[in-house]
């Protein structure tokens, strides 16, 4: 594939799963990750330094494996947790796509990220925002996520967040 | 007639509304509870070397905590004596010297001024040179430990007093490590809409877990069944059935009440691989014996009044309330754990935390907005603004320990005991005793002036 076919395709993806988010579609959302997927979402340790090692630091999200994301798509659903109901609506702006590198197994993509959140319970809004890190890969079904992780840089949260506001 | 009103004696527990949502109230917890007394600051392995700094906060204010050179904490205003700037604006750091950004001031790690722009060609006079340029100290700072409490006022008692029995349950969790506790890199923190006092309450509140976190343990149990193993995610409270059922046997739970504020909420838990701390079972045996053992492994939340919680159960975690309005509270929160635990423990320790404390997480988010949602209706007023949720387990209040503090060497002022189901509310009586004692009269002579008022109008 050429350069810019590579960029097109993880831009489509990532793309597409900004919306499979925001319209709830999420189980073809869910679809995307690999099953073994990572998803991870650093804390911060000081004002300029995430923590770099889920093993030892703390993580606000860190996840292995496609079932856990399966875990809070089930719970949002629930109708069980209050936090969730109503739902938030959110709105994900990704941008800033560039392919990083990339081989034969896989391609290494940095976005940017913003996700507008309303909160109908509050009528509060508010804005989550950050970079995004993913490893794309190839499988027979398609090109899909290895791994993803988020930045989030605005830590200090005023409202409940969740996998659909980050 | 008080906004708080106990007497177990006559079995009368009941809170006011307003004292989530006045304002008025809140100017006095901020004078007699945060600004007035003991509060938690942070552990001295926060900052282990000289020169280290953190800053933190006592009620509404900054407050910067140093280590200087020869090895010893001091405490501060984090503000300029001269025209009142922010001394320090990073989180945490080293440094020898701390230079006013605004017009130069320096102030080594103890605090000391030593030198001022300048000062040779300023013009001073001698008024001026014999004034005190160093940081303002706050009044008290003492360790218990290696914890740091500090007190904006000096007429405390001694930290040892204040904590009193409830030294024993800070021992009880500083044991798990025979090196000590510390708290992980990376820390949350997060604001909800709503009082201070709802998170006060949540932590010494065993009666939500099963209505506000079903999802959460619905989540656990699943996992549990698929015997999920990997990175050591195992059956989070697989007891679950258990607690959940109306009727459960031979598990006990109960509340411990303690002078000055301080509580206790448990739960019997089995002692698991769930558990980051099953891997030394055999040493925390020989070490402390069965029944502390046991303790360890067991559910316990502790709150030291009136803004630290050290709640523990398959990870534990070391939260501090700031209330910043009666509708607006900030916590921060940490990741406690033992000294020199296993990388397979701690990588258990730190996915369970994340599960359940995070604001990020799968039970937190749903506490907040329960929170949130009493806060609307908190500004009901009159005879409707009393509360029912302080009476349960009162039936059953003894003076004194119970068999289980007895075998791990506690001896709280009161009791309660009960299976797995009672989940009682008598830890916030402990609570609200204390507000009582610290904010009562002042509260009477709030209340006297508006009838005052009210009657001249």
């Amino acid at each position: 594939m050429t350069q810019a076919s590579i960029q097109q395709q993880a831009s489509d993806l990532l793309s597409r799963e900004a919306r499979y988010i925001d319209r709830r579609l999420w189980d073809d959302w869910l679809e995307l990750f690999t099953p073994d997927a990572i998803f991870w979402m650093p804390a911060w340790k000081d004002e300029q330094t995430l923590t770099d090692d889920p093993d030892r630091e703390v993580s606000m999200i860190y996840y292995q494996g496609r079932v856990r994301l399966g875990e809070r798509v089930w719970r949002a659903r629930s109708g069980l947790s209050v936090a969730s109901q109503p739902l938030q609506r959110t709105m994900h702006t990704v941008s800033n796509i560039i392919v990083d590198r990339h081989d034969d197994e896989a391609v290494h993509v940095g976005a940017n990220w913003s996700c507008h959140v309303y909160e109908p319970r509050t009528k509060a809004q508010h804005v989550f925002f950050g970079y995004y890190d993913y490893v794309l890969a190839g499988t027979p079904e398609g090109v899909k996520i290895a791994s993803k992780k988020v930045t989030l840089l605005n830590d200090h949260l005023p409202l409940t967040v969740d996998f659909y506001s980050i | 007639m008080p906004l708080i009103e106990i007497d177990t004696a006559a079995a009368v527990a009941r809170v006011h509304r307003r004292i989530f949502s006045d304002p008025a109230i809140f100017e006095l917890e901020m004078r007699y509870l945060f600004e007035g007394g003991w509060v938690f600051l942070g552990l001295e392995n926060q900052i282990p070397h000289a020169h280290d700094y953190m800053l933190t906060h006592i009620g509404r204010h900054e407050i910067l905590l140093m280590r200087d050179r020869d090895g010893r904490i001091g405490a501060f205003y984090n503000t300029c004596p001269h025209r009142g700037a922010q001394i320090c604006n990073l989180r945490s750091g080293n440094a020898r010297m701390h230079v006013c950004p605004y017009h130069s001031w320096s102030f080594d790690s103890s605090g000391q001024n030593t030198s001022i722009k300048g000062k040779a060609k300023g013009g001073y006079t001698e008024a001026f040179l014999a004034q005190n340029h160093d940081l303002h100290p706050i009044a008290r700072l003492e360790s218990y430990r290696g914890i740091l409490f500090g007190s904006l006022v000096s007429d405390v008692p001694g930290l040892i007093d204040y904590l009193g029995e409830a030294a024993r349950m800070i021992d009880l969790s500083l044991e798990q490590g025979e090196g000590g506790i510390e708290l992980l890199p990376g820390s949350i923190t997060y604001t909800y809409r709503a009082n201070w006092k709802l998170q006060l309450e949540n932590s010494s509140d065993g009666y939500h877990v099963t209505s506000t976190h079903p999802t959460y343990l619905r989540i656990s149990a699943d996992r549990a069944k698929e015997n999920m193993h990997s990175e050591g995610v195992t059956g989070l409270w697989e007891r679950t059935k258990v607690i959940a059922e109306e009727h459960s046997e031979g598990s006990l739970g109960g509340a411990y009440g303690f002078d000055n504020g301080h509580a206790v909420v448990w739960g019997q838990m089995p002692i698991t691989p769930a558990h980051p701390l099953y891997e030394r079972r055999a040493e925390l045996e020989e070490r402390l014996g069965t029944a502390r053992t046991q303790w360890l492994f067991n559910a316990h939340n502790l709150t030291i009044f009136p803004n630290v919680q050290f709640a523990e159960n398959f990870a534990n975690i070391l939260r501090v309330i700031r209330p910043i309005s009666p509708g607006l509270t900030e916590m921060k929160t940490y990741c406690m754990a033992p000294i020199g635990e296993s990388p397979e423990a701690r990588r258990q320790r730190l996915r369970q935390f994340e599960d359940f404390f995070n604001p990020s997480g799968l039970a937190t988010p749903d506490d907040i907005v329960a929170y949130e949602g009493c806060q609307l209706e908190h500004i009901l007023g009159g005879e409707q603004g009393w509360l029912q949720g302080y009476q349960r387990g009162l039936a059953l209040l003894h003076k004194g320990p119970d068999e289980t503090a007895i075998a791990i060497g506690v001896a709280p002022a009161y009791s309660v005991t009960g299976d797995t189901q009672l989940s009682d509310e008598t830890g916030f009586l402990s609570h609200y005793r204390a507000w009582n004692q610290r904010l009562g009269e002042a509260v009477e002579r709030l209340l006297e002036t508006e009838r005052r008022q009210e009657v001249a109008a």
